[in-house]
């Protein structure tokens, strides 16, 4: 269920729902059109291209290389307690780009543009409800596909 | 095809206003430009509001403003996109009377920043970007822009200095203009040593939020020239969009909407960049106004930090911009900034601007963006 | 029916005996390698681990007290080591030591107390730190229905099974999100070797309790506890299951 997708959720409700129930079962998922083939990160149902509605989650690698970033002091509601926080923009081996935090096997001192990362799912493990999200991990870094 | 005109100006000082309303604040702005233009409130024949909604307890605002105005039974309607809202109104108002339906128009931008509490504002900070994929990591506003900033100073060697160069300038010419928030300098050393916002940002990176309104009343071009000895004249109008989310731009260090805004603007003005005389950019942070200079085409591409820190962009240099303080001093009540900001290039052509005035502007140009760019209105405007 | 648990790899805890045997048989019936966790080792651990590997599958002893905390991470580690996963864990082990309240010692409530529910605590915690990360997991926890309708002379007892029941519906919220169920079965009157030994009385008004008219074998706490570790009952999480012929309704 997409609003299960990220700290906090302003869209529930969305055609391109099971990208939640992926990333939980720890696959990052892109979409791709039934009808011409073009692919999308962030996923989208509509295509750009050609219009159709039809469309198919097809699964990433993760790899990615780092755009840009910044250090978030300042938090909106909701983040105030996990503040400071770093998010990067990063660009994906198979196109599209995405924005994420950085996870614990990165260390601040070490973040720079054009590093090598790993996109990882993760599931927000102390919550009580189900929530997930994917960080920004060491190149080479594992985990479990459900 | 008919020339459109700025008859009237008005603008109220920017800051806390706990003590008007949005329509009562925009009341002030319109009697000044009513005043101004010295014509009767009759001869308005619709008025556009520029305001961003979602900050305001009133709904649907445009109804209540021009009413309280006495604008009434007059058409009026909101034009909202972010930051921008007030450019729109004035482009309302302008394809209105270029297309002949109306001949005088009052184009009020205003805004109420402060009617919400601190946790609503804070979230609403969280929401600029693409609220389905960016939200739900704590995105705000600022950081959107210091990720901008941290790109630009990797590609091109822009520095920490050369963003502070720009606040720096801001609140130097914000000391001169009564209507500013923020009426002191800072010193270099002040603004690096204020709090972390996003990296590379500390708060004098960051523009302020602000109550505020600013009216321009527009006029074709006949109606123009019988009712004013000194009608600015809306020479080059360009307007552009680019995708919400940044994730999808093409990069991230300049706002493709806003080259395509100014490329637009300049044609229909029959004008280049080095042509202007008198900028006013939208610096709702320090990287944004550099970014726009290159974007407008004042600079090469990447020279944006040495630009300012040449100082060529205070009055004496190759184009003064932001010599009402910019969005960095004067505040930025988001509606009222694209009027305000018209309203200082209108004064600036006039010769009105006193202690800030650039020496015989002819050609000005306002640079206003929506969100992250996702908008861009860019106006060319001249005397003659 | 193929409960699907062929290759899964299992801990139980008390396994040496009684309803521990039973569930290390059932599980390796069915396709488990079992370790089985328990204070002594001797000859009738031995007996379980001949019976696992008759079966064909591998079996593992571990001698521990399962009141102890850290011998139970060592336990959880071994059998990754050397059976290469961990599936499944049934927590079985646990002592009576019966009196009516107002003579119970200290002793005899902290060593019941201890034994029983610390030494659930221990391995479910062991177990689910590892369940978690795989994103996988069964634990079954055998408490007694003695933890929901009391037991005169147990306070002691009825309470540890109680604390287990409650141990188990906070874990099963807490590992639900990882694909990890968390149940307990609760069984009444269980005829072990140890209850064989009883009067035949006390063995008669035990069956009559129940409405079938008789007392349950170990394998057949073992079944359920089976079923519970298997996907067939994926949709089961936080759950009590009675199996007690009838005897508490």
């Amino acid at each position: 269920m997409f609003k299960w997708f990220g700290r906090i959720n302003y869209a529930p409700f969305t055609k391109v729902d099971g990208f939640a129930q992926h990333l939980k079962d720890g696959r990052l998922m892109a979409t791709r059109c039934s009808q011409c083939g073009a692919t999308s990160f962030p996923p989208r149902a509509d295509c750009s291209v050609c219009l159709s509605g039809d469309f198919e989650f097809t699964e990433l690698s993760g790899r990615a290389r780092l755009h840009t970033f910044t250090k978030i002091v300042a938090a909106p509601t909701g983040f105030e307690d996990v503040a400071p926080y770093t998010v990067g923009v990063v660009d994906l081996e198979e196109g599209g780009r995405a924005v994420a935090w950085f996870g614990d096997s990165i260390q601040e001192g070490e973040i720079e543009i054009g590093m090598e990362l790993q996109v990882v799912p993760q599931i927000f493990e102390e919550l009580e409800e189900i929530k997930v999200y994917y960080s920004l991990e060491r190149p080479g870094t594992e985990w479990v596909k459900v | 095809m008919t020339r459109v005109g700025i008859v009237g100006i008005g603008h109220t000082a920017f800051g806390r206003r706990s003590d008007a309303t949005v329509q009562e604040l925009a009341f002030e702005a319109f009697r000044e430009a009513v005043l101004d233009a010295g014509i009767e409130r009759d001869a308005i024949d619709a008025s556009v509001i520029g305001a961003v909604p979602e900050y305001h307890k009133q709904r649907s605002l445009a109804g209540v403003v021009q009413e309280y105005l006495g604008l009434a039974p007059k058409p009026t309607w909101l034009t909202e996109v972010a930051c921008a809202s007030g450019s729109a109104a004035i482009r309302t108002a302008w394809m209105s009377i270029k297309a002949g339906v109306h001949d005088v128009v009052a184009v009020i931008g205003c805004q109420k920043m402060t009617e919400l509490s601190t946790p609503e504002i804070l979230a609403l900070m969280g929401r600029v970007g693409e609220v389905q994929w960016e939200s739900g990591f704590g995105t705000t506003f600022p950081a959107y822009y210091a990720m901008f900033a941290k790109r630009h100073m990797h590609e091109f060697g822009t520095t920490r200095e050369q963003l502070l160069d720009v606040a720096v300038k801001n609140h130097h010419y914000g000391a001169l203009n009564p209507k500013a928030l923020f009426r002191k300098e800072i010193t270099k050393k002040k603004a690096a040593a204020s709090e972390d916002v996003a990296t590379p940002f500390q708060v004098y990176d960051c523009c302020a939020n602000a109550d505020g309104a600013a009216c321009v009343i527009l006029a074709g071009e006949e109606t123009a020239r019988a009712v004013s000895d000194k009608p600015v004249w809306l020479s080059g109008m360009g307007c552009a969009t680019a995708s919400m989310s940044v994730l999808r731009r093409p990069n991230l260090v300049g706002l493709p909407s806003a080259e395509q805004a100014a490329a637009q603007a300049f044609e229909m003005a029959g004008m280049e960049p080095a042509n202007v005389d008198v900028a006013d950019v939208h610096d709702c942070f320090t990287i944004a106004e550099i970014m726009a200079y290159e974007d407008l085409g004042f600079c090469p591409k990447g020279e944006g930090g040495p630009f300012v820190a040449d100082r060529q962009t205070y009055i004496g240099g190759a184009v003064p911009v932001n010599v009402d303080g910019g969005l960095k001093a004067k505040g930025h009540p988001i509606g009222a900034t694209g009027t305000s900001m018209t309203h200082e290039i209108v004064l600036q052509l006039r010769g009105e601007a006193g202690e800030r005035q650039v020496p015989d502007a002819a050609v000005g140009l306002t640079h206003n963006v929506g969100g992250i760019g996702q908008y861009c209105f860019v106006q060319v405007l001249t005397r003659e | 029916m193929d409960l699907g648990l062929t290759d899964r790899v299992a801990l139980v805890t008390g396994g040496r005996t009684g309803i521990g045997a039973a569930i290390a048989r059932a599980l390796a019936r069915e396709g488990c390698d079992v370790a089985i966790v328990d204070r002594e080792h001797d000859e009738s651990a031995d007996a379980v681990v001949a019976e696992v590997r008759e079966l064909g599958r591998r079996g593992l002893v571990i001698k521990a007290d399962v009141a102890d905390y850290d011998s139970a991470q060592q336990a959880v580690d071994t059998v990754v080591g050397q059976l290469g996963r961990l599936d499944i864990l049934v927590c079985n082990a646990g002592i009576t030591w019966d009196g009516v309240i107002w003579k119970m010692t200290e002793e005899q409530w902290d060593s019941v107390i201890t034994v029983n529910l610390k030494g659930y605590f221990n391995y479910n915690k062991a177990a689910a730190s590892v369940f978690k990360d795989q994103r996988s997991g069964k634990i079954v926890n055998i408490t007694s229905i003695n933890a929901l309708r009391g037991k005169h002379a147990q306070a002691n007892y009825a309470a540890s099974k109680g604390g287990e029941v409650a141990l188990t519906k906070s874990l099963a919220r807490e590992l639900g999100k990882f694909n990890v169920n968390v149940n307990a079965v609760a069984p009444g009157m269980v005829l072990t070797e140890m209850a064989q030994e009883l009067a035949p009385e006390f063995l008669h008004k035990a069956a009559d309790e129940t409405v079938l008219g008789r007392i349950a074998d170990p394998a057949d706490i073992a079944e359920v506890v089976a079923f519970l570790c298997s996907d067939r009952a994926r949709h089961v999480t936080g759950e009590v299951i009675k199996v007690d012929g009838g005897q508490y309704i």
